[in-house]
């Protein structure tokens, strides 16, 4: 049986999956019954419901034709991990992690780490042009954020604020 | 009585004086963070805003509100929980957060243990609203509809565990009727269902409440307080009906726990001097909360007390999570 | 008459000099948050608060309202310039609006959503002023039967928001469905999948979701493709204003799209937020005129219609609040507070009691649409320049700004998690040719559905006839049943024309 459209094949078997994970979990709560619904009777049905239309998805997938055959594709892996790996690094230098015991580092610091590591997701990251990029955002998001629109943000290190 | 308690605190801050003098010489030297554990807008969070302006006037300090919503409170309870007792982060707590929460869910910080009272601020009575197309037009009226309805009648809360709903309970156990609960996701949202009729009775809060009042779709019945209220003086107290109903929503200023006396007696002073002021007073009745001045003592007493009346109606009306 | 005396008694609070310019500067504030994905209009008002109790009440309303409408207006430029939904309201404008982007017509799609939007605005001021009182009572015969008929009725034409596979739409719509329910059930108390993390007691956040499916997801889809097949946005930008053929077609959109909005924004509790959905649903179902662009890829009508239903329902919202006190989303919750702090108790007393202030809120709506539409129209030329920087500069800031905005409405680091576990949830999505527009959807709706469906279970004891015995709901499922229909004769016809051609 050959996969016809790859990802409605995956995207079937995805939602079979979490359909499956929801239901399960959905009864570890109180189900309870059509008349006097508990909290876990609406996931419960719900889950269900998501993993037959899963099922109905991956087989659509094997059985309907298609031209090309809807390859998923590559995986651009190096831009996910960049530009997840800024989005994690501005949390952590941002608000610090107290059970590693790394302090926080302040909004400035935080955006020159999250603009360096997403530029590398981009195939032209030249330090310098990155830097300046990097300086103008820091600068405009202080005037903005800090001063005109006042939120609370820390600014600059722990150690420095003290 | 307030005015002993008031005095009781200016000595206490006396007395502290030497400690103030020798480790707080500079307190405050920054901004002190007020954490609010809610939303931006709510009664709660003007009322904050309100306080710690005129409490930084009589300071000579700044404070900054912190909005931490989420959990009931326990979002924002946690991150003053784990802060240091340095006296520049602070708690706003209510009954929810510290009496009547952590005796529904799990909290992962002790609500006696982890904080350092530091005054009782101010207290919220609630009022009990029906249509005004209900037959019931005074409190004894509707319980004896209530009898005659056994299970026919439904109120409206804002969620499980809050203090609408512990109200309503306290109140089927005190006079003895039993009505459904209906859950809303904030008592607003309950309003035209109970303006329709579809509920019959909310307790909730004087702010919420009094402009359908004044508007006539609805009828307000009396105050959970145990005596008629100021801020509501033409109602008259459900405890006039049923003898010892009383419910208060109470707000109290909490630092986080091991605070130096020296501060708590300070931020203390503060806030008891900012409550006196008159306009200040007048704006917090527009909220619905009446200013109260007390040592940290106090604060600790009322809490032990509120938590051990809630625990009895929680058990007693076999309220929980399903 | 009655009405034109009140009118003009607003106005001539609204036209003060100084009212005007704390209308301005509302306006220009509300944009510029708008503007930021992310940032919504609830943490600057609620800044702001403090700083209005020295103004007078009528001017500190206005100027909060000049903020909501500013950041309205600023959310649909974010959402057709980088497809960022910043509010709820913006994510069915992403559809059609960032596809006329890439194509170069990020102008008209401006324009059509500005002018849309002030039409609408208008139209929902002047509704708001002649048939508040009678309005109010009709929200009172919506009770929780009649909330979940009309929500099921909402997500049976959602199937109809995405483009392309029914089943995965259908899918997509459970999906949203089941992400909703994480979090607090109201009905018993009880945190569901949240895993004992107490940021996910409350349900995950809106915010963070669009901003890492719609967000974050684009940008490392746009990044995996080679330089030259990337069509961000195509060089030549041709022209800022729509042209007339868009117009003709843009006028109806906007018609339907207000009387949409109007009358769905009247019900308290959310009413307005179906609109936007409801509105684009019913477009497509329209027949394409020729040279039409199809929904999806970019048609004007798809930017047109949400954004009139969207302000439409931002104006009747306002009926629940100033009627009855009850706020139809978190900024009219901070508005509500403001009302208090000025000595004002929102309810129908305000309109007898306090005539100048109510009729010069009124007045200045309409005030705030036309300014609005006056700062954002020379703008756009503005937006378009920076369309142009290049995507290596543009994306990182997308990326800080997402990050930044989503913080900032909790001031939790949780948040920015959140954002980056649905980024890779959006990029997986994009990847199984999954759309999430439905999606979202099915996330705003289905906690309203469960707690509405258990609500009136509880009224009726138990009883499900209670559904079709109410006159409203009845109508409302019967509806949903026509609906339905309409929406699957066209796959049944197409496997009936298979089966035929076979033969």
């Amino acid at each position: 049986m050959r996969i016809k459209s790859q990802k409605d094949f995956f995207s079937g078997l995805m939602f079979t999956v979490v359909g499956v994970a929801f239901a399960w979990g959905a009864t570890t709560y109180n189900v309870g019954s059509g008349a006097r619904m508990g909290p876990g009777y609406f996931p419960l049905m719900l889950g269900i419901l998501m993993a037959i239309i899963g099922l109905a998805i991956m087989f659509t997938g094997l059985t309907v034709e298609t031209a090309s055959g809807e390859p998923i594709g590559k995986w651009a892996w190096k831009q996910v991990v960049f530009i997840l790996g800024a989005n994690l690094a501005f949390g952590v230098l941002l608000g610090g992690l107290p059970s590693f015991g790394i302090p926080a580092m302040g909004l400035i610091v935080a955006i020159y780490a999250l603009v360096i590591i997403a530029a590398q997701a981009g195939s032209k990251h030249a330090l310098p042009s990155v830097l300046a990029l990097a300086t103008v955002l820091a600068v405009g998001s202080y005037i903005a954020f800090i001063w005109a629109l006042k939120l609370q943000i820390q600014v600059w290190p722990t150690f420095i604020t003290g | 009585m307030k005015r002993r308690t008031f005095a009781a605190c200016a000595g206490l801050a006396a007395l502290a004086a030497p400690f103030h003098a020798a480790w707080a010489q500079n307190y405050p030297s920054r901004p002190i963070r007020l954490v609010v554990p809610f939303p931006a807008g709510g009664a709660t969070d003007l009322f904050a805003r309100e306080l710690t302006q005129a409490m930084g006037e009589k300071m000579g300090a700044t404070f900054v509100v912190d909005n931490k919503p989420g959990a009931g409170g326990a979002i924002g309870s946690t991150a003053v929980a784990n802060a240091q007792a340095d006296g520049y982060t602070l708690l706003l707590a209510t009954t929810s957060t510290h009496a009547i929460g952590p005796l529904i869910t799990k909290t992962p910080y002790d609500v006696v243990r982890d904080f350092s009272p530091i005054a009782h601020v101010g207290d919220a009575p609630s009022i009990m609203l029906v249509p005004v197309d209900s037959p019931a037009k005074t409190v004894r009226e509707w319980i004896d509809l209530a009898r005659k309805n056994p299970g026919k009648l439904n109120y409206a809360s804002s969620g499980i565990g809050t203090i609408v709903q512990l109200t309503a309970e306290l109140f089927n156990a005190q006079a003895g009727v039993s009505v459904t609960h209906i859950p809303y996701k904030g008592t607003a949202l309950s309003i035209p269902d109970l303006i329709s009729g579809k509920v019959d009775v909310l307790f909730d809060s004087l702010p919420t409440g009094m402009p359908h009042v004044r508007d006539g779709k609805l009828r307000a019945l009396g105050v959970t307080s145990l005596k008629r209220s100021p801020l509501a003086p033409e109602l008259p107290a459900i405890a006039e009906t049923v003898p010892g109903f009383e419910s208060n929503t109470w707000f109290g200023l909490y630092g986080p726990k091991d605070l130096p006396a020296a501060l708590v007696a300070r931020l203390n002073l503060a806030a008891n001097e900012a409550l006196a002021d008159a306009q200040l007073r007048a704006r917090f009745a527009k909220l619905g909360i009446e200013p109260s001045s007390s040592s940290p003592q106090d604060l600790a007493a009322l809490q032990a007390q509120d938590t051990a009346k809630w625990r009895k109606i929680i058990t007693g009306q076999h309220i929980s999570l399903q | 008459m009655e009405l034109i005396h009140n009118l003009s008694l607003g106005f001539g609070v609204a036209f003060t000099g100084v009212n005007l310019l704390y209308c301005l500067v509302g306006c220009i504030l509300g944009t510029l948050i708008g503007v930021l994905p992310g940032i919504g209009p609830v943490a600057t008002i609620a800044m702001l608060l403090p700083a209005t109790y020295a103004l007078p009440p009528v001017s500190a309303l206005i100027m909060l309202a000049g903020i909501y409408y500013g950041a309205q207006y600023g959310g649909s430029t974010t959402a057709i310039l980088v497809n960022l939904p910043g509010e709820s309201s913006s994510v069915v404008t992403v559809i059609d609006g960032y596809q006329m982007a890439r194509k170069g017509r990020a102008g008209p799609a401006l324009a059509a959503a500005g002018l849309g939007s002030f039409f609408a605005g208008c139209v929902g001021t002047l509704i708001l002023a002649a048939f508040a009182p009678p309005l109010t009572e009709l929200a009172f015969k919506f009770g929780p039967a009649e909330y979940y008929s009309l929500m099921i009725l909402g997500l049976i034409g959602a199937v109809v928001l995405a483009s392309g596979s029914l089943l995965k739409a259908v899918a997509m719509i459970v999906l949203g469905l089941l992400l909703g329910l994480v979090g607090t059930d109201v009905n018993s108390g009880v945190a569901r999948f949240s895993f004992d993390i107490p940021e996910l007691t409350d349900g995950i956040g809106f915010v963070a979701i669009a901003m890492g499916v719609f967000g974050y997801g684009e940008i490392i889809a746009n990044l995996s493709q080679p330089e030259e097949d990337r069509e961000v946005f195509t060089a030549k930008v041709s022209g800022l204003f729509p042209t007339k053929e868009d117009f003709r077609n843009m006028l109806p959109a906007v018609l339907r799209g207000t009387a949409l909005g109007s009358s769905l924004g009247i019900l308290p509790g959310g009413g307005a937020l179906l609109a936007a959905f409801a509105a684009y649903t019913i477009e497509k179902k329209t027949k394409l005129r020729p040279g039409e662009v199809p929904f999806g890829r970019g048609n004007i009508r798809g930017v047109a219609a949400p954004e009139s239903a969207n302000n439409a329902g931002a104006q009747t919202s306002f009926i629940p609040l100033l009627t009855l006190g009850i706020p139809p989303n978190a900024v009219m919750a901070l508005m509500v507070g403001a009302m208090t702090i000025h000595n004002i108790q929102p309810g129908p007393q305000v309109m007898t009691s306090n005539p100048e202030l109510f009729w010069g809120l009124i007045a200045s709506m309409w005030l705030g649409n036309a300014m609005l539409v006056i700062l954002n129209l020379p703008l756009i030329g503005l937006w378009i320049k920076l369309l142009s920087v290049p995507y290596r500069f543009l994306f990182p800031s997308i990326v800080l700004f997402c990050a930044i905005g989503v913080y900032s409405t909790n001031n939790n680091t949780f948040d920015i998690w959140m954002v980056g576990a649905f980024g890779f949830v959006g990029y997986l999505f994009y990847k199984l040719g999954c759309e999430p527009a439905p999606l979202l959807l099915g996330f705003i709706l289905g906690p309203m559905m469960e707690e509405n469906l258990r609500r009136a279970l509880l009224l009726s004891r138990g009883d499900w006839s209670v559904f079709v015995t109410r006159p409203i709901s009845a109508g409302l499922l019967a509806a949903a049943l026509l609906l339905l229909i309409i929406v699957l004769l066209p796959a049944v016809k197409a496997k009936r024309e298979e089966a035929f051609v076979e033969d």
